[in-house]
C-alpha cells in the first residue's frame, strides 16, 4: 500500500473509531517508512480534527467521540515510541486526568470533556465517577498528568474540587500540575475562590483552556483562566 | 396483582444480569440499540427544526412503539455492579398496566392532584418550582417562600443550600445527612408561613446522595410520604445503589416516587430522535424496575446546556405525546432554559418550553432553571409564577396551535441561548422587604405575558 493510501486508511480507522485497525495500520505505516511525527501530523490530527467537526455540526456524538479517541490512542501506543525525545513534546499536546468528584456520579459532562480532548491532541487519563480527591492526586502524579481537570454536577460536591487544589498544596505537589474546575453548579468565581487555574462553561472551553495552559506559565496561576463565563446583559 | 419484580427481584438481577462494562454499555450497547430502533422503525431524520412542536400523532405513536422496544431490549445498567436490570415484555406490560393515572400530592385543600394527560387536554398540568438553583442560606428562606406564596405553583420544590449552618456541605457524608433533614425541614416551616401547609413538596433536591434523602424523607418535621421522593439517575438508561437507596427507602416510608433521567441529545443516544427514544425507554424502565409513582420523559440537548433550542422542543414534544398517548401514567418533562432572571428571554424561553410541555401530554413539570441553573441566587419568584401560568393555560392549547406559538417566540430568544443574558440575582430583582419583584422586573413580565397572550396562549388577564 502506498504511503498515502496508508495514511487515508488510517484516518479512515480513527475517525470511525476502530482501534484494532488503527494499531494496524499505525504498524504498518511505520514499517513502510513514514515518518512517526509526519504520520501523526498527516493522519492521527486530521482525523481527530474530522471526528471533532462532526460532533460540533452534529454528524457524530459522545459514542463515536470516545471511540475515534480511543483508536487514535490505540496507534498513538504504536507511533509514540519511535518518536524521538526531540519531537515528543511536539507530538503530545500534554496529559490530562480527568474525574468526577467524590460523591457524584454523574459521568456525561465529564464524558464530553474526556472525549473532545484527544481531538486537540491530548492524552487523557479517565478515572471515572466518584473520585476521591487523594486518588485524584495520586493517580495525576502516577500518569505524569499537567493538568487535572474536576467535573461535578451536584453543590455538595464541590468541596472536593477545593480539596484536591488543597492536597496538592500541602504535599508540595501545586507546581507539577494545572487544575481546572468544570460542571452545573462551577462558577468563575469558584474556581477563583479555590485558586484553581482554569475554569471552561462546556466542553470545546475545557479543551480551548488546556491548550491555552500549556501554552502559558507554569502553575499554579495567580488568577484563573476563565473561559465561556456567563455575562450579564 | 402487580407481577412487575419487586425490589428484592431488583436488587438480584443487578448482582446476577448479564456482565457488561460501563464504557461497553456507553459506546456499543446503547448506541448501537438505538440506531437499529431508528431504523426499524423509520425514525431517521425525523425531527424538523422548522416545525418545533411535532404534530404527527402518528410518528410519535411510532417513537413510542421504538422506546418501548429499547427499554425491552436494554434494561438498565447498574453502575455498581457492572450488570444489566432487564425485564420481560410480560413484566413491563403489567408495570404499566398497573402504574398509577392519578396522584395526589400534598395534604388537604393545598395538595395537588396530578393527572394522566393526552395532548391538548385541558386539566392542567401540575407546575413544579423551582429547579435545584443554588441559593445561599441568607436568601433561601425569601426565595422559598417568595416561590410558595405564588398560587400559580402547585408543589414545591425549591432551590439547592449551598451551605448548612454555615458550613459547606460534603457528599456522601454526615453533612448530607444533617443538611437533608435541616432542608426538610425549613421547607415544610415555609410552606406554614406561606399560608400553604399542605401544599406538595418534592425532595431533597439540597443532597441529592442517598445520605440526604434518608435525613429529608420520612423523618419527623420533614417531608411526609405524602410528598414526591426526588430519584435522579446517574444518567439516562443506569441506576446505581445510590438510587436503588432511595428508591427503597421511600419504599418503605410507603412514600411516593418521581423518577427519571433526560435523554441527551449529542450523548449516547446520539440525535433528537435517539434521545426521544432513550428517554421514552428509561421512563418505561422505571415504572417496571423501580416502582415509579410519576414521572419520566426528560430531554437536555448537550450542545446549548438547554432544552428550549429547537430540536429540544420538537424532542419534549414527541416525548410527551408518545408517552401521553400510549400509556396512562404520569409523565414528568423539564424546560431547560438559559436566561437568567430580569430578562425578557427567560420568559419567552419558559413560554416555549412550558407551553410545549403542558400542550403535549405532561402531567406535571418542573422549572423553571433561571441563568441555567448556574449562577448562586439567580432565581425569582416572578419567573415561578410564569411558569404555573403557562403550564395551566397551556393545557388546553393543541400541538398545532403551540408549533405555531414557537415559531413566533423562537427567533425572539433563539440568538443568545450559546451566550445567554444571565440577568440578575434575586436581590436585585426583588424589594426584600415586601418580598415583591422590582418595578423593572415586574414591566418585563406584563409586557411578555401580553405578548405570549397575544400568541394564543391564554394566560389570565392582569
Amino acid at each position: 500500500m502506498e504511503q498515502d493510501e496508508l495514511a487515508q486508511e488510517l484516518i479512515a480507522a480513527v475517525s470511525e473509531g476502530d482501534d484494532s485497525g488503527a494499531a494496524r495500520l499505525a504498524e504498518q505505516a511505520i514499517s513502510a517508512g513514514i515518518q512517526p511525527m509526519v504520520l501523526v501530523r498527516s493522519a492521527i490530527q486530521p482525523a481527530m480534527d474530522l471526528i471533532g467537526k462532526r460532533f460540533e455540526c452534529g454528524d457524530a456524538f459522545l459514542p463515536e467521540l470516545i471511540l475515534a479517541g480511543d483508536a487514535a490512542r490505540a496507534a498513538l501506543d504504536q507511533i509514540m515510541p519511535r518518536i524521538g525525545e526531540k519531537d515528543l513534546a511536539a507530538a503530545r499536546s500534554g496529559t490530562v486526568l480527568i474525574a468526577t468528584m467524590y460523591g457524584d456520579n454523574h459521568d456525561i459532562g465529564k464524558n464530553i470533556v474526556a472525549a473532545i480532548l484527544p481531538t486537540y491532541g491530548f492524552k487523557v487519563v479517565d478515572l471515572g465517577i466518584n473520585a476521591s480527591p487523594p486518588a485524584i492526586v495520586e493517580a495525576a502524579g502516577r500518569a505524569g498528568a499537567d493538568i487535572i481537570a474536576c467535573s461535578t454536577l451536584i453543590t455538595t460536591s464541590l468541596p472536593y474540587q477545593r480539596q484536591v487544589i488543597d492536597i496538592l498544596k500541602e504535599t508540595g505537589r501545586r507546581d507539577r500540575h494545572y487544575v481546572i474546575v468544570g460542571g452545573g453548579p462551577v462558577t468563575p468565581e469558584w474556581a477563583g475562590s479555590i485558586g484553581a487555574d482554569g475554569y471552561g462553561r462546556d466542553a470545546n472551553d475545557a479543551a480551548a483552556l488546556c491548550q491555552r495552559l500549556m501554552a502559558g506559565p507554569k502553575p499554579p496561576l495567580a488568577e484563573p483562566l476563565l473561559l465561556g463565563a456567563l455575562k450579564r446583559g | 396483582m402487580h407481577n412487575a419484580p419487586d425490589i428484592a427481584e431488583v436488587l438480584a438481577r443487578t448482582q446476577t444480569g448479564e456482565y457488561c462494562t460501563t464504557k461497553e454499555w456507553d459506546t456499543r450497547r446503547v448506541p448501537g440499540a438505538i440506531r437499529r430502533m431508528l431504523e426499524k422503525h423509520q425514525l431517521a431524520k425525523t425531527c424538523n427544526p422548522s416545525q418545533p412542536c411535532n404534530t404527527d400523532f402518528e410518528l410519535a405513536d411510532r417513537f413510542y412503539r421504538a422506546g418501548f422496544d429499547l427499554a425491552l431490549e436494554l434494561g438498565y445498567h447498574c453502575i455498581d455492579t457492572q450488570r444489566t436490570v432487564k425485564v420481560t415484555r410480560e413484566e413491563l406490560l403489567n408495570a404499566l398496566k398497573y402504574a398509577r393515572s392519578e396522584v395526589f400530592v400534598g395534604e388537604g385543600i393545598d395538595g395537588t392532584l396530578i393527572k394522566h394527560r393526552t395532548p391538548g387536554d385541558p386539566y392542567p398540568t401540575a407546575s413544579v418550582c423551582s429547579l435545584g438553583i443554588t441559593n445561599s442560606e441568607k436568601m433561601f428562606p425569601l426565595i422559598t417562600e417568595g416561590i410558595a406564596r405564588e398560587r400559580a405553583v402547585d408543589i414545591l420544590e425549591a432551590g439547592s443550600l449551598t451551605t448548612i449552618f454555615g458550613h459547606e456541605v460534603l457528599a456522601g457524608t454526615p453533612w448530607e445527612t444533617l443538611m437533608g433533614y435541616e432542608h426538610a425541614r425549613m421547607h415544610r416551616e415555609i410552606r406554614r408561613k406561606a399560608g400553604r401547609p399542605g401544599m406538595g413538596a418534592i425532595g431533597c433536591i439540597s443532597a441529592t446522595t442517598e445520605y440526604g434523602q434518608f435525613g429529608a424523607y420520612g423523618t419527623p418535621g420533614g417531608f411526609l410520604p405524602t410528598d414526591l421522593a426526588l430519584i435522579l439517575f446517574p444518567s439516562e438508561l443506569k441506576i446505581d445503589y445510590r438510587t436503588l437507596h432511595k428508591v427503597i427507602h421511600t419504599l418503605n416510608c410507603g412514600g411516593m416516587l418521581k423518577c427519571d433521567s433526560p435523554g441527551m441529545i449529542g450523548g449516547m443516544a446520539g440525535p433528537p430522535e435517539g434521545a426521544v427514544i432513550s428517554s421514552i425507554a428509561c421512563a418505561l424502565l422505571s415504572y417496571a424496575i423501580l416502582q415509579n409513582t410519576v414521572g419520566g420523559g426528560e430531554i437536555y440537548d448537550v450542545y446549548y446546556l438547554a432544552n428550549v433550542n429547537r430540536e429540544g422542543l420538537w424532542a419534549l414534544s414527541m416525548t410527551g405525546q408518545a408517552l401521553s398517548r400510549n400509556t396512562h401514567t404520569c409523565c414528568h418533562l423539564i424546560a431547560n432554559q438559559v436566561s437568567g432572571p430580569v430578562t425578557a428571554s427567560l420568559l419567552y424561553e419558559i413560554a416555549a418550553g412550558v407551553g410545549v410541555i403542558a400542550s403535549c401530554g405532561a402531567s406535571m413539570s418542573t422549572g423553571p432553571r433561571s441563568a441555567g441553573g448556574k449562577l448562586n441566587d439567580h432565581i425569582t419568584p416572578l419567573e415561578c409564577r410564569f411558569v404555573g401560568e403557562v403550564c395551566h393555560a397551556a393545557s388546553g392549547v393543541m400541538p398545532e396551535k403551540m408549533n405555531e406559538i414557537c415559531k413566533e417566540l423562537l427567533p425572539r430568544y433563539e440568538t443568545r441561548l450559546k451566550n445567554p443574558d444571565i440577568g440578575k440575582p434575586f436581590h436585585e430583582a426583588y424589594n426584600l422587604d415586601r418580598l415583591e419583584p422590582t418595578h423593572e422586573w415586574e414591566d418585563i413580565y406584563r409586557k411578555v405575558k401580553g405578548e405570549v397572550i397575544a400568541l394564543g396562549i391564554p394566560l389570565d388577564e392582569f
